[in-house]
């Protein structure tokens, strides 16, 4: 009796990556060069995020990335247990951790070196920078 | 001023499909069986409809409906794209269409192979509103609304100390109503301890604090006044309707304050148009994806204070008999998930006085809310004719 060909390996899940928009380009390209660059509003100088082309205060279309400081503050989180995408079920359980950065956006990230018993509102984290390929650097938040 | 559409139309017939784990109908069939069973349900000739608002992306265009009813003169072909808001934020624009003579009968219909076809995260790769998740936060390992929409769920527990004993209680509660209504996928009762012991999806959201993937259609017909005076069926009218957007619509990280829904901006409308309040509801069908989200709208909605939702929905305040009753036919956690048309068509039968078990006494006047797409929120005050 012949035995079943052993089924192939079920391809490994991707991440999933961004894609950058003509809007957003500029942000992502400073992830990879481990800058945190925001969107400033060339005619009245606020920030906004995420990334577009008009200014929701003064209407202006012009703006200008700038660095923008790494602190920030626990506004929300989840800690992911089920893995809706299978490329984190290896991960899973993780942190997702919304900060008010102290830039005057908000970011979310995955946390990484506290533990979810230490999590409280107001808890000071700093924004750091996880290379992912040669392309595709992602924000991550460790402790400040 | 009374506001011009208030009770100037009215849901004239509503239909559903058994709600299941498993089928073997496309989305589009089981949009048409719901709609052929609303429009018997009101008394309406198939050929009668002439405004059709199919769920996007639902599986149907109007296209579908001309080919299979037979249409011959559709003057109102929509989509809304809101998510979950999107059926209640339907009856809005039917309620404009027939009251200005634009249509006579609008079909609101709802299919969905949540079970037997793909699922949440694969789906909402369709949604536009989704875009900026996908990029900015998908790559982080959130996407899904049951991860977007937990960390809200813990900032309110952290700010108001509200509990997993509260959230159970939204689906222990859920589940009774269902049993009473029969034609729903969860038939079992559910106990606090099932659902304490239920797995972890994304803290603080357990598996019972979420919604179903199910399959089932639904529809209901939205006709003037006017005409469904003269239909098969007891005149609900539409008191108040709206619609709302919260600021930051597609982005919860962004919003100034990730707890504002639309539904902050559109139930004070609602309940203007309809010359009512809080106190006037005798029944209320809460869009229900997760069981915070009730707790959520129900501040919102003005049944309690910010904050005070936890403490509002325990010992029996939101049950049959208690207060304020709601979703009394089991809802998106444990009828069917038909993105709430099935709450549009419950109202609509406690309403007619047609609720069977589930029945509210006198049910005069009731709310239904819709949730969706990062928060979008809409609203429909219904109430029994005089």
């Amino acid at each position: 009796m012949s035995q079943a060909p052993a089924p192939a390996a079920p391809p490994a899940p991707e991440r999933p990556l961004p894609t950058p928009t003509r809007e957003s380009q500029t942000y992502w390209d400073g992830m990879r060069e481990g800058r945190f660059l925001l969107q400033y509003c060339s005619s009245c100088g606020r920030v906004r995020h995420y990334p577009r082309p008009v200014c929701p205060h003064c209407f202006s279309m012009e703006s200008e990335f700038r660095e923008a400081p790494l602190g920030g503050s626990l506004h929300a989180w989840t800690v992911c247990h089920h893995p809706f995408n299978f490329f984190f079920k290896a991960s899973a359980p993780y942190i997702v951790a919304l900060v008010d950065m102290d830039a005057g956006v908000r970011v979310n990230a995955q946390l990484h070196g506290i533990p979810e018993s230490e999590l409280k509102i107001g808890r000071r984290v700093k924004l750091g920078f996880e290379p992912v390929n040669k392309e595709v650097t992602l924000p991550v938040f460790v402790a400040e | 001023m009374v506001h011009p559409l208030r009770d100037k139309a009215a849901v004239s017939g509503i239909g559903e499909t058994a709600y299941t784990r498993g089928t073997t109908k496309s989305g589009l069939a089981l949009q048409l069986e719901a709609s052929l069973k609303a429009l018997d349900d009101a008394g309406i000739h198939p050929r009668d409809v002439d405004g059709v608002i199919p769920y996007f992306p639902g599986g149907a265009i109007a296209e579908d409906f001309i080919a299979n009813l037979g249409l011959k003169d559709l003057t109102l072909s929509a989509f809304i794209p809101m998510g979950g808001a999107t059926c209640t934020a339907a009856i809005q624009m039917a309620a404009m269409a027939v009251t200005t003579g634009v249509c006579k009968h609008v079909l609101i219909s709802v299919g969905r192979t949540g079970y037997s076809g793909s699922r949440v995260s694969t789906r909402l790769q369709q949604f536009p509103v989704f875009a900026q998740a996908a990029e900015f936060e998908a790559p982080i390992g959130m996407f899904a609304p049951a991860q977007l929409y937990a960390q809200g769920a813990r900032r309110h527990m952290e700010l108001y100390g509200t509990t997993a004993r509260q959230f159970a209680e939204v689906a222990v509660v859920t589940r009774q109503h269902a049993i009473l209504n029969g034609n729903v996928v969860m038939n079992k009762p559910l106990t606090v301890e099932d659902h304490h012991a239920s797995r972890m999806i994304s803290d603080p959201f357990r598996l019972f604090d979420c919604s179903l993937e199910s399959d089932g259609g639904a529809a209901v017909i939205v006709s003037a006044t006017e005409r469904a005076k003269d239909l098969r069926k007891p005149l609900v009218t539409i008191a108040g309707v709206a619609e709302g957007h919260p600021d930051s619509p597609a982005s919860i990280a962004q919003r100034p304050d990730i707890l504002e829904f639309g539904l902050v901006k559109s139930a004070p409308r609602a309940y203007a148009m309809a010359g009512v309040g809080p106190k006037d509801i005798d029944v209320a069908e809460i869009y229900d994806c997760f069981t915070f989200t009730v707790i959520r709208q129900l501040e919102i909605l003005g049944f309690c204070k910010t904050g005070e939702g936890g403490p509002f929905v325990m010992d029996g305040r939101i049950a049959l008999g208690g207060e304020l009753p709601i979703n009394t036919h089991g809802g998106l956690l444990s009828q069917g998930h038909v993105v709430g048309l099935n709450h549009v068509i419950e109202l609509t039968r406690q309403l007619r006085g047609e609720a069977g078990k589930a029945q509210v006494k006198d049910a005069e006047t009731g709310l239904v809310t819709g949730y969706g797409d990062m928060g979008d929120g809409s609203i429909a005050i219904l109430r029994r004719a005089a």
